[in-house]
């Protein structure tokens, strides 16, 4: 559809943003800061960035890294059996469970001592050889592109992981920004037309948010693959055609241009103006990049879109890359969100696994895939994250408990080497032994290919730690 | 004025450890100034072979190289050198500690040196301890120590080295830091006298004084009357005039119009819940959330909180009083349910799982909201700026360390799910408080325990912690009069609508509503036989030497038997129940299945009513008493059941009367000028001190510290004759100087905007865009379908598309905000001292798309076009109703000229609502127009 812009209206545009910070966000009156000398960001990268989009997928509820990326045949070897009984028994040294900080002692979250076979088969793929499990076979075949990290750990054994793998913070700690907050605080726009960061999918309450002390404008913006309405306010809640709604808008630009005049150098007014004409293109572009249908039947058939057990995931993950396609930022989707979360094994933990595999695996290959041959993935970081790992014991009969000891999560995309293991968990997969990762490090490794330093984009009023700046991991850089 | 400007030696406080195991600093609130910003900025060089631990798969060599590219040479500059130390060296070694006896803040201070001697040997790098300590290799030697800051960089040992080489230059005249504990915020309030010539308004004269020293002026001129009437209606009451009264304020103007009408105003009861919003924010406002429908934070019926606060504004409830309620109500009027609600400002704290974050809450926003001191900078170090131990941090916590939440019951309700007030009492009054060793929860100082006390830098003595013992109704709560009353309502209530059943009742359900009635009336009398036996209690706890005990046990016994009477007719409805199931089931041919069930079950009704029947007889004095209170239940035990129940003691802790006591005394230097401080932002578009919730040493300076100092013992004193403390005298006081009054156009004042680009010297108003709450409310006060009734449970999600109340009604907490509200920078719900004013495309879609504006602008048109008036009439009219402004020629004639452009549209292309669509879009403008969401 192309917009049914006016003249006016264009030549109104052309002025853009004089006030637009980074992410076309205009604080009029930002709230001052003490520092003298301190500026927002200017919306450029702070050195040559490798990549200028990101794609994050966020499985809710702790994905099994046993049975995902990271095989551990000695638990199979070593199945029924305590873990104190097995030559492993040190991994149980309290000394190392203390890195956990529980909110509340828990029914989950406990130490399981009986080691669970693993639930599935692993087998190597492509040239690299890297075993994935056969869950995930569409992803398997796109792991010469992938940098998996065997050695994430975090520190809340409860749900609350999910915010702290957004933010670094544990859920006791004050909240603070996301890490898509931070990139749109920080990177300009590449299409004002757009929203620069938007949220796919359902977010339990602590994990609702991501601008915080950065402001709700850096809040993503809530997206629904639904062309009849994919923004809230995105279209008109009366009856307003776009013709009606054209003269008003040329009308309250004429107006506020006469204002302008009374009111010289009223930066609000000019910011708002052109706040207006974005909105106007917004509502036209944004639910044309939701709609799917313009993409081939082949396209559609590689994403999984006619298969029912994929489709949800499928439209969210081809929107997805036709918003980084138009120059949208951060695309963040929540998988299975709600609640614990969807991949919340403590039980039946084979059943749930494959049947949520199969919701995402044929997208994720897909969009990699796709990305790929656009030429897009140079410039896109896809990221495949979850809160936390799963005990390699035993939950009840058939089920593994959270575990925030060793995790797996992978990067693909911009900047990131392809086809390598980085970093490793103990011979049972619980302890992330070599080359161990705090989840900021994932945040410092994305933000360092977008071309970010986060201890520059720090508010000199809010002093962050440096276990919240991360360190990016060059290892898996390409 | 420039400030103080100390930093921090200490980088990353706690880094080496968090890196692998990340705790709680809570600094995400502290202003602890950062030296990677300035080195960021500097573009200087981090890591090396000094690096941080971690080092070898750490990126930031590529990160830092990039940023290094403009790196300066180190120099031997002395001012270079000093502001290094400044911020890596001088919180311990320097006015705010003196550790090893070392002061690094001035030359002479190096060279006088500590317990290991001179610190710095002119001329020779070699023999300088300063440098061999910065650049010793083994970290436990190096400066800063680990865990205290990040080593420092190459680059910057250079210039150490560099500056010793060369001497130690040093201008004669340096000054070490000044005295921490002598910071203008932490000085006594002193009336300064009025400057200039006398006559004017208070605030001019000393703006005027502040404007002729920096050389800032001609000012701008009085607004016209229509803008300033729409400014002081929407700051004061958060509406724009009706067109009507704006018409009767202007045109008349005799002699004083503005100041009545500032008068009539401020007594208006939406004043009250205008600047209740405002003080929300402050004091963190929020509804209950959790997961589900599972409590876990802040508390229910918090409203209660919020409709005190509102009343309390109503009556010009002095501010001191009303700081001291919020903290401490159970302790000055332990039985006034109605000042009890203001204690939601701590039930607002409570979190189901953890004690932790909780107190840190407190701890915080005590700090940030009464006193704009950042105690949360202590909890894990001694504060990086300011004179505040971490000590001090945790005798501030210790202050709160007994306190729980409960709900209260009220009159007419007998559950305190459905309504009752959440308020607070020290129910664990021995409850220690430990020192987190680095904040950290799992580490805390057991051999230590703290005391409540205050930082000792305010010279106004924390008066005696003493014990308060409370009234009956406070420890136990069920002789609330309206308790039983309340339970004795609501059985009599059940009796009738029994008795109207078996009126209607038909021959098929006769027996049953004649069992029910039974239960109803056994239950009336139980309830009354209960509140007999407790009444007979009391009397005998009250009175011993003269109440008979016998009289107690007897009307104990009475009430177990009336207590097994119900139990009884509950037991024959039962079995009522089950005949008719066995009949219900003989109906049924086929199912034999259902029919010996149905039996089975009534020989067990049966059974159980003979035996409920024989135990009426029985002797007990075990009844069950009618409850006015409940604890709200913590789970910091166990995520899965609730903890052991916290009781009623009979004593408060005087603590946090204490702790009121000493905010509000009359001599703090802080309490009365961060309230008037938060006053003047509100009014005036921006504050005097910049940084509203800390006023330390990091925080800024006051534009006017003069005016914020008189503004400050204008709040403590009160108008002549009048309250000390009244809000209302303040917001007088400003909306009425000439300062409040300017015309927001910077039009023809170019040489005051040359000389204060910021207009920090308000030489003329800032426009402040509208916030959330009052944008809504503001289109639907324009087309008169506001609803400003007060009070009660907030509007939930759900109905907030529908309703009209005022959006202080709305709920609001961390899980749901009003979307069209959110888009506005509604307040942060954790943290809010001052609203952002963000301009995003969002907001033009939530004002030209929302029902809100298409049905407030249909409804407008509609009433302005009632009499049938033309285009330019329609036109004038509606820009006095949106904007309260007559509309200009050229504006009149875009508007004449858009109204043809709709009505030439196919019908199919103009939407909108009958009768006249034009008309409908034109004010839809109107509300779009920049100038709607703008205090001109």
């Amino acid at each position: 559809m192309t917009s049914p812009l006016r003249p006016s209206r264009r030549r109104l545009f052309r002025g853009a943003l004089p006030l637009a910070t980074a992410a076309g966000v205009a604080a009029v009156h930002p709230v001052a800061r003490a520092e003298e000398g301190w500026q927002p960001p200017d919306g450029r990268p702070h050195f040559p960035a490798r990549a200028r989009s990101v794609i994050w997928l966020f499985m809710n509820g702790g994905v099994s890294h046993l049975e995902s990326f990271d095989p551990k045949p000695m638990v199979t070897r070593h199945a029924g059996k305590s873990i104190s009984e097995t030559p492993f028994a040190s991994v149980q040294d309290p000394a190392k469970l203390a890195l956990e900080r529980a909110p509340v002692p828990d029914a989950n979250g406990q130490q399981r001592n009986v080691l669970f076979p693993l639930q599935v088969g692993f087998r190597p793929h492509g040239q690299s050889g890297i075993e994935v499990s056969d869950w995930f076979p569409h992803v398997a075949a796109q792991i010469d592109r992938i940098a998996v990290v065997r050695s994430m750990y975090t520190t809340d054994s409860n749900h609350g992981a999910q915010t702290q793998f957004h933010t670094g913070r544990h859920m006791l700690d004050p909240v603070s920004p996301t890490l898509g907050g931070w990139v749109h605080y920080a990177l300009g726009s590449l299409n004002p037309a757009l929203p620069q960061f938007i949220s796919i999918g359902t977010r339990e309450y602590w994990n609702r948010r991501d601008g915080h002390y950065l402001g709700p404008a850096h809040d993503a913006v809530p997206l629904r693959i639904d062309p009849a309405s994919p923004l809230d306010f995105g279209r008109a809640e009366r009856p307003f055609p776009r013709p009606a709604e054209a003269v008003g808008l040329d009308l309250v630009a004429t107006l506020n241009g006469l204002t302008a005049r009374r009111y010289p150098g009223d930066a609000a007014t000019a910011a708002r103006t052109a706040a207006y004409d974005l909105a106007f293109r917004m509502q036209a572009s944004v639910p044309e990049v939701v709609d799917v249908a313009a993409e081939t039947p082949e396209t559609q058939r590689l994403y999984g879109l006619d298969r029912p057990e994929c489709r949800e995931f499928a439209l969210q993950l081809l929107a997805a890359r036709r918003f980084v396609e138009r120059g949208v930022r951060f695309v963040q989707i929540q998988h299975g969100g709600g609640g614990a979360g969807a991949w919340d094994a403590h039980g039946g933990l084979r059943a749930n696994h494959e049947k949520l595999a199969r919701a995402v695996d044929q997208p994720i290959g897909a969009l990699l895939a796709d990305l790929h041959r656009r030429g897009l993935l140079d410039e896109t970081i896809v990221v495949f994250s979850t809160e936390f790992g799963r005990t390699p014991g035993t939950q009840g009969a058939d089920g593994r408990d959270h575990h925030p000891f060793g995790f797996s999560v992978w990067l693909a995309g911009g900047g990131i080497r392809g086809g390598c293991v980085h970093g490793a968990t103990d011979e049972l997969g619980f302890h992330a032994v070599t080359d161990r990762h705090y989840v900021t490090d994932i945040h410092a490794t994305i933000l360092h290919l977008l071309g970010l330093d986060s201890r520059r984009l720090e508010l000199p009023e809010r002093k962050r730690l440096a276990v919240d700046h991360g360190a990016a991991i060059r290892a898996i850089m390409a | 004025m420039p400030m103080p400007r100390k930093g921090c030696a200490r980088r990353g406080c706690c880094s080496g450890e968090l890196r692998t195991q990340p705790r709680a600093c809570g600094c995400t609130g502290c202003v602890w100034r950062v030296l990677t910003n300035a080195l960021a900025g500097l573009g200087v060089l981090l890591g090396g072979g000094l690096a941080a631990p971690r080092s070898a798969d750490c990126a930031e060599g590529g990160l830092d190289t990039a940023a290094g590219a403009s790196s300066p040479a180190a120099t031997a500059s002395h001012s270079t050198v000093r502001t290094l130390l400044s911020r890596r060296c001088q919180a311990c070694h320097g006015g705010l500690a003196k550790q090893a006896n070392l002061r690094l803040d001035t030359t002479a201070g190096m060279l006088s040196g500590g317990d290991s001697g001179a610190a710095v040997n002119p001329g020779v790098p070699a023999e300088s301890l300063l440098l061999a300590r910065v650049s010793d290799p083994d970290p436990a030697r190096r400066m800063p120590p680990p865990g205290e800051g990040e080593p420092l960089s190459a680059d910057e040992v250079d210039q150490i080295r560099a500056w010793i080489a060369a001497g130690c230059p040093a201008p004669p005249d340096e000054q070490p830091e000044a005295d921490p504990r002598d910071h203008w915020a932490f000085r006594p309030v002193q009336r300064p006298p009025l400057p200039g010539p006398e006559g004017g308004h208070p605030i001019d004269r000393f703006l005027a004084a502040a404007r002729a020293r920096a050389g800032v002026g001609p000012v701008a001129a009085e607004a016209p009357a229509e803008i300033l009437v729409r400014r002081v209606y929407l700051d004061l009451i958060g509406m724009p005039p009706k067109p009507e009264d704006l018409a009767a304020i202007v045109t008349v103007r005799a002699d004083g119009w503005y100041e009545r009408l500032v008068d009539r105003l401020l007594a208006d009861p939406r004043h009250a819940q205008r600047w209740a919003r405002h003080w929300m924010d402050v004091w963190r406002y929020s509804d209950w959330w959790g997961l589900g429908d599972q409590l876990r934070n802040s508390s229910p019926h918090i409203w209660h909180w919020r409709d005190w606060i509102v009343e309390s504004l109503a009556a010009d409830v002095p501010y001191d009083e009303m700081v001291r309620l919020m903290l401490a109500a159970d302790e000055f009027h332990p039985d006034d349910p109605a000042r009890l609600r203001a204690t939601g400002f701590l039930a607002r704290n409570w979190f189901l799982f953890n004690r932790t974050p909780w107190l840190d809450e407190t701890v915080e926003h005590v700090g940030k909201a009464f006193l704009g001191l950042t105690l949360n900078c202590a909890k894990c170090h001694d504060h990086k700026y300011d004179p505040v131990r971490q000590t001090d941090h945790y005798a501030f916590r210790a202050f709160f360390a007994p306190y729980h939440v409960r709900l209260d019951a009220v009159p007419g309700e007998t559950d305190t799910q459905r309504d009752a007030i959440p308020r607070v009492f020290d129910g664990e009054p021995e409850a220690p408080t430990f020192l987190l060793v680095r904040g950290d929860d799992a580490r805390p100082d057991r051999d230590h325990p703290i005391a409540p006390g205050v930082p000792a830098l305010f010279g106004v003595p924390l008066p005696p912690i003493e014990p308060v013992p409370l009234p009956p109704w406070a420890h136990q709560p069920e002789r609330m009069p309206w308790v039983v009353e309340a339970h004795l309502a609501a059985a009599a209530k059940r009796v009738t609508a029994a008795e109207a059943a078996v009126a209607a009742a038909t021959d098929d359900t006769r027996g049953a509503a004649a069992a029910r009635l039974d239960v109803e009336r056994a239950a009336a009398v139980a309830i009354a036989a209960r509140a007999a036996a407790m009444r007979a209690a009391w009397a005998a706890a009250d009175s011993p030497a003269t109440a008979e005990s016998s009289a107690a046990g007897a009307a104990a016994r009475a009430a177990v038997r009336a207590e097994r009477a119900l139990a009884a007719a509950q037991a024959r409805e039962a079995v009522v129940v089950a005949e008719q199931a066995v009949a219900a089931a003989d109906d049924k041919v086929a199912d034999e299945k259902g029919k010996a069930a149905a039996t089975e079950k009534l020989a067990a009704a049966r059974a159980a009513a003979e035996k409920a029947a024989a135990a009426v007889a029985e002797e007990g004095e075990a009844y069950t008493p009618l409850v006015g209170a409940r604890w709200v239940p913590t789970r910091f035990r166990y995520s899965g059941h609730d903890d052991p129940p916290v009781p009623f003691p009979a004593t408060s802790t005087g603590r946090r009367r204490a702790l009121a006591t000493w905010i509000t005394d009359p001599r703090h230097p802080l309490t009365p000028r961060v309230a008037v401080n938060h006053l003047w932002m509100r009014h005036m578009g921006r504050p005097l001190v910049a940084t509203v919730f800390d006023f330390g040493r990091k925080g800024a300076a006051p534009t006017s510290p003069e005016l914020l100092d008189w503004l400050a013992a204008e709040l403590v004193a009160g108008a002549p004759g009048g309250t000390p403390w009244s809000l209302r005298h303040i917001h007088r006081l400003i909306v009425t100087s000439a300062a409040y009054r300017m015309d927001s156009s910077a039009a023809g004042l170019d040489a005051a905007a040359e000389a204060d680009r910021d207009n920090t010297l308000l030489w003329r108003r800032e426009p402040v865009r509208l916030e959330a709450q009052v944008v809504r409310d503001a289109v639907l006060a324009v087309a008169g379908l506001l609803d400003v009734s007060p009070g009660g449970p907030p509007v939930p999600p759900d109905q907030q598309a529908a309703s009209r109340r005022r959006s202080l009604y709305f709920t609001h907490s961390e899980v749901s905000r009003n979307p069209f509200l959110v888009v506005f920078d509604d307040a942060a719900v954790k943290d809010c001292y001052r609203r952002e004013e963000s301009v995003v495309p969002q907001q033009a879609l939530a004002l030209s798309h929302a029902a809100l504006v298409h049905e407030a602008a249909a409804v407008v048109a509609a009433r302005l076009s009632a009499d049938g008036v033309g285009d330019p009439e329609f036109v004038d009219r509606a820009f006095v109703t949106v904007l309260c402004r007559p509309a200009a020629p050229a504006e009149r004639d875009a508007c004449l000229e858009a109204l043809p452009a709709w009505r030439a549209l196919p019908a199919g292309d103009l939407g909108g609502a009958p009768p006249d669509p034009a008309r409908g879009h034109l004010v839809w403008a109107l509300f779009n127009h920049t100038d709607f969401v703008t205090v001109r």
